[in-house]
């Protein structure tokens, strides 16, 4: 709708351009247009009768009826709803006007009218309306600022307003004020870059500035000697993004906190007033202000004149006209992007879409939004920039500068420079190699330690240092030497030097500690300073030494290692395959199994027999030769075929063990087995076995299982002469008997018992064959030795 | 300089002259055999014939310990002398009954068990000389 239509002939002339009608901003301006119209042909009458002036043309536009008849209604209506006719009048702009304004009153009528203080709410849409009204009157700021405190100030009890107009250096013009003297004002016509006044304060957020009183900031500002401890609001004058200015208000008496209605209403005034002053002309005298505005495209050929990344920036509004982004207009050819895509990519995108970190932390976009809004260059040193690449943040250190030109805004930045960085390099290098350094003065007896230092000591930082000759004291007694040779070297032979020792730390932990210092020599050629760094070599140290400790190894073994594995691995694998079919005979099943250890050179001893002796007796046994290697593989195969060879003659276990016993201690290299040797009869279902250091066999029986008793016998190999206790165990239809080697159990944490409650466990639930009972015993056998395994089953038919 | 992670400390003293009492602290294993080992056969370099080892400080022993100890044994029964084993700890016990080593080898409960059945010993041996600090 447009009243203009039919309450006056428009004059286009006096449209404000650039601003869109559909923003709120906008459609501010538009109505800001139409009431200035009505208004000047008001201008002599009060300001109330203008309103219902205005109130008559929408009633004409909106009823269809002449001008008389709606001033009839206007009265009418207002007789029915009990209230005044210029209440009524401001109720009919508002509904017509649907801007900023009566958002603001509507808010304020509901806030009070709950306090059932509708008279006064009223009476503030009227004001305010009146203000506006009153401010588009004016023809310059000060009519404006007169219109202010009269029409919507002094009810707040506010006593004196100021219109400060900012200019892009900074600095602050009054462009009205009323309620302060002459000659205040006068004395404040200008106040210069970085002088911080009240009014300037109100330039650092975009809700300004509220003080209870005026004396508790300790700014000076206008009038400050008539009210003292008043309050204060500054609040910036802005339209799209841009700020044009402060408006200042000042209480006579110290301001409580201002409920949201009243914040808002003074938010609205301020903008009314960034309307004022975007169209107001620089006084003639006064003006710093650029006249001719370079545009864009000047910029961009400056920016590539620059010989740091530079980029031009234009603001970007949303649709209801306010800043919402920069497009990034230009970048010049020294550009580099820090997330590394091409210049093209970066040209012609938003701020914040090429560089989406910018409104975190590193604030750089609130760097260039205030830019634009205020005018005032932005330079700093060493700001951290952080891109977003790949979703990962990388962050760099750049100096960076950003200023406004005209519409404008050129952002400039250099990326840290070499040395700089090479010297966060060198921080970072020293914190990651645990290097400390310190710096001794000899004379003065000061050192400095840095803090990676005093934590390579074990020491808090506010400790006091220990000084380099007392370093012995803090070393293992057995690097004295190292030590003192270190320092003679340094202090006495006046030599740069290292030396690598242990460092007994207070908290009992042993560091092993590389020092290297350098003497510091004065003009007169005297020892003035040492200065070095101290690395931890610990974790470095111990794999030198275990690395050494495998070559020395190596070159000793390495030609013939490989072939001598293999060759017992072949061995092992001719006499004993990893598995076998299983041995049946009439009521009998006997399974057995090898596993070799993992790691080959560690190809062991064990060994298993099962065989049907001459007299019909089954011979079971499993052993262990100690030891790894070749000899333990070729003691495993004499001991083997010597029992096979013995057990011919009938004997029994305790006999057959006596006599290998002999075999074995007279082998050369004293070498020691474990075995145990069992006699199975057939017909009797009977177990003779004895044991030499063995782990007795386990009976699985009924589902439970338990080792057989541990009947006395010495292992093998050990004394010329040994006797073995023999024991009988009685089996019957179903008992699984296992024979194992400690390769099954053995574990470093824990004791064989433990071990063997777990294998026991295991082999309590017995699986259909006895295949699938050993193979399961060995995958889930908790052995952490790597040692090789032998597994002997029988199970009765 | 120790290598391993967990390093073995063999420490010496002489209760008798001929006597060496060696108190042995950790895993008593393949990587330590041989460092204990160096300290038995510097003893017996140093003519000590009986060899009192306290293992109330090693909690897993290997058969490689127990190698060590069985070759010590041996060379002492020559000289004639004597190993003891004091106060091993449950898992350590466990395998020397096992292995059956406790058969042979005596197995006491303290320093002074050990040096009173060193002193019985020397005495059925009847050799006077041998005995003089006894």
């Amino acid at each position: 709708m447009s009243i203009s239509e039919h309450t006056h002939d428009g004059d286009p002339s006096t449209e404000i351009a650039n601003v869109p009608r559909e923003s709120p901003v906008g459609r501010l301006a538009a109505t800001v247009e139409r009431l200035s119209r009505e208004v000047s042909r008001a201008q002599a009458e009060a300001e109330g009768r203008a309103l219902i002036e205005l109130a008559k043309g929408i009633l004409v536009e909106r009823l269809g009826c002449g001008p008389a008849q709606a001033a009839r209604q206007l009265t009418e209506l207002a007789e029915q709803s009990q209230v005044t006719p210029l209440e009524f009048a401001v109720d009919v702009i508002n509904q017509a006007a649907r801007d900023r304004m009566s958002e603001v009153a509507e808010a304020f009528l509901a806030a009070t009218a709950a306090a059932a203080d509708e008279q006064a709410a009223e009476s503030a849409a009227v004001r305010l309306r009146a203000a506006e009204s009153g401010a588009l009157a004016a023809d310059d700021t000060q009519a404006v600022a007169d219109a202010l405190l009269q029409q919507a100030l002094l009810p707040l009890g506010a006593v004196a307003v100021a219109i400060w107009a900012a200019g892009s250096d900074g600095s602050l013009t009054l462009a009205g004020s009323a309620g302060f003297s002459p000659a205040e004002a006068a004395r404040w016509r200008y106040v210069p870059p970085d002088v911080a006044t009240v009014a300037r304060s109100g330039l650092t957020g975009p809700e300004g500035q509220w003080f209870m009183s005026l004396a508790d900031t300790g700014l000076p500002s206008v009038g400050r000697h008539q009210y003292p401890h008043g309050g204060r609001v500054a609040v910036p004058a802005g339209t799209g993004g841009r700020v044009h200015g402060v408006l200042e208000i000042a209480w006579p008496v110290p301001l409580a906190p201002q409920p949201p209605q009243v914040v808002r209403q003074v938010e609205a005034l301020a903008e009314l007033c960034a309307h004022t002053l975007e169209t107001r002309m620089p006084a003639p005298g006064a003006g710093l202000e650029p006249r001719v505005l370079p545009d864009a495209a000047e910029l961009m050929d400056l920016a590539d004149g620059l010989h740091d990344p530079a980029l031009v920036l234009v603001p970007h509004l949303d649709d209801s006209g306010n800043l919402a982004d920069f497009l990034i207009q230009h970048v010049n050819d020294r550009f580099l992007d820090p997330a590394g895509r091409p210049r093209a990519v970066v040209n012609g995108t938003l701020l914040l879409q090429a560089y989406p970190m910018a409104a975190g932390e590193s604030e750089l976009f609130q760097r260039v939004e205030r830019v634009y809004a205020t005018g005032e260059p932005f330079r700093a040193r060493r700001m951290n920039l952080t891109a977003l690449v790949d979703q990962v943040p990388l962050s760099a250190v750049a100096d960076i500068s950003i200023s406004r030109h005209g519409n404008a805004v050129l952002l400039i930045w250099r990326i840290e420079d070499e040395t700089a960085r090479l010297a966060s390099l060198l921080q970072h290098a020293q914190r990651l190699g645990r290097i400390g350094g310190f710096e001794e003065n000899l004379l003065t007896g000061e050192i400095t330690w840095n803090g990676q230092l005093f934590d390579l000591y074990g020491r808090p930082e506010t400790s006091t240092p220990v000084p380099l000759e007392q370093l012995p004291a803090h070393a293992h007694p057995d690097d004295a030497v190292t030590i003192g040779r270190f320092l003679r070297t340094v202090m006495h032979h006046r030599r740069p030097a290292s030396a690598a020792f242990r460092l007994a730390r207070p908290d009992g932990v042993t560091r092993h500690i590389r020092v290297v210092a350098e003497p510091v020599l004065d003009t007169d050629d005297r020892l003035l300073m040492v200065r070095g760094a101290c690395q931890d070599i610990s974790a470095q140290h111990w794999t030198e030494v275990a690395l050494a400790a495998t070559r020395d190894q190596l070159a000793h073994t390495e030609q013939q290692a490989s072939e001598r594995d293999r060759l017992t691995l072949q061995l092992q694998h001719a006499i004993m395959p990893p598995a076998q079919a299983p041995l049946k005979m009439d009521g009998l099943q006997v399974a057995v199994r090898y596993r070799p250890a993992e790691t080959e050179q560690l190809v062991g001893g064990d060994w298993y027999d099962a065989v049907v002796l001459p007299n019909r007796l089954v011979l079971l046994c499993v052993g262990d030769v100690a030891g790894h290697g070749i000899e333990a593989a070729t003691t495993m195969v004499v001991l083997r075929n010597a029992l096979r060879g013995l057990a011919v003659t009938g004997a029994g276990p305790g006999q057959l063990l006596s006599w290998l016993n002999i075999v074995a201690h007279h082998l050369t290299g004293g070498v020691t087995a474990t075995a145990v040797c069992g006699l199975y009869d057939p017909s009797r279902r009977t177990l003779r076995w004895a044991r030499a250091g063995h782990l007795p066999p386990v009976l699985v029986r009924d589902g439970s299982a338990a080792p057989l008793p541990l009947v006395k016998g010495i292992l093998l190999g050990a004394v010329p002469e040994a006797r073995y206790e023999e024991a009988e165990t009685q089996l019957a239809a179903e008992d699984t008997l296992l024979m194992y080697t400690d390769g099954l159990v053995e574990r470093r944490d824990r004791s064989v018992e433990e071990s063997l409650t777990q294998l026991l466990t295991t082999v309590r639930t017995a699986p259909t064959t006895l295949d699938q009972q050993l193979d399961r015993l060995l995958t889930y056998s908790r052995s952490d030795t790597d040692d090789d395994t032998c597994l002997v089953g029988v199970r009765l038919g | 300089m120790p290598i391993a992670q967990n390093p073995l400390s063999v420490e010496v003293t002489l209760p008798r002259q001929d006597v060496a009492l060696l108190t042995v602290e950790g895993y008593l294993d393949v990587d330590t055999a041989t460092e204990f080992q160096h300290h038995l056969a510097n003893q017996l370099h140093h003519g000590r014939r009986h060899f009192l080892l306290d293992l109330s400080a090693v909690p897993f022993m290997d058969s490689s310990g127990m190698n060590i100890i069985l070759r010590v044994y041996q060379e002492a029964r020559e000289l004639p002398g004597s190993v003891h084993i004091i106060k091993p700890t449950p898992a350590v016990r466990r395998i020397l009954d096992l292995t059956g080593v406790s058969i042979t080898v005596p197995v006491s409960e303290s320093v002074e068990d050990a040096l009173a059945l060193v002193d019985g010993q020397g005495g059925a041996a009847g050799d006077p000389v041998e005995r003089q600090d006894g």
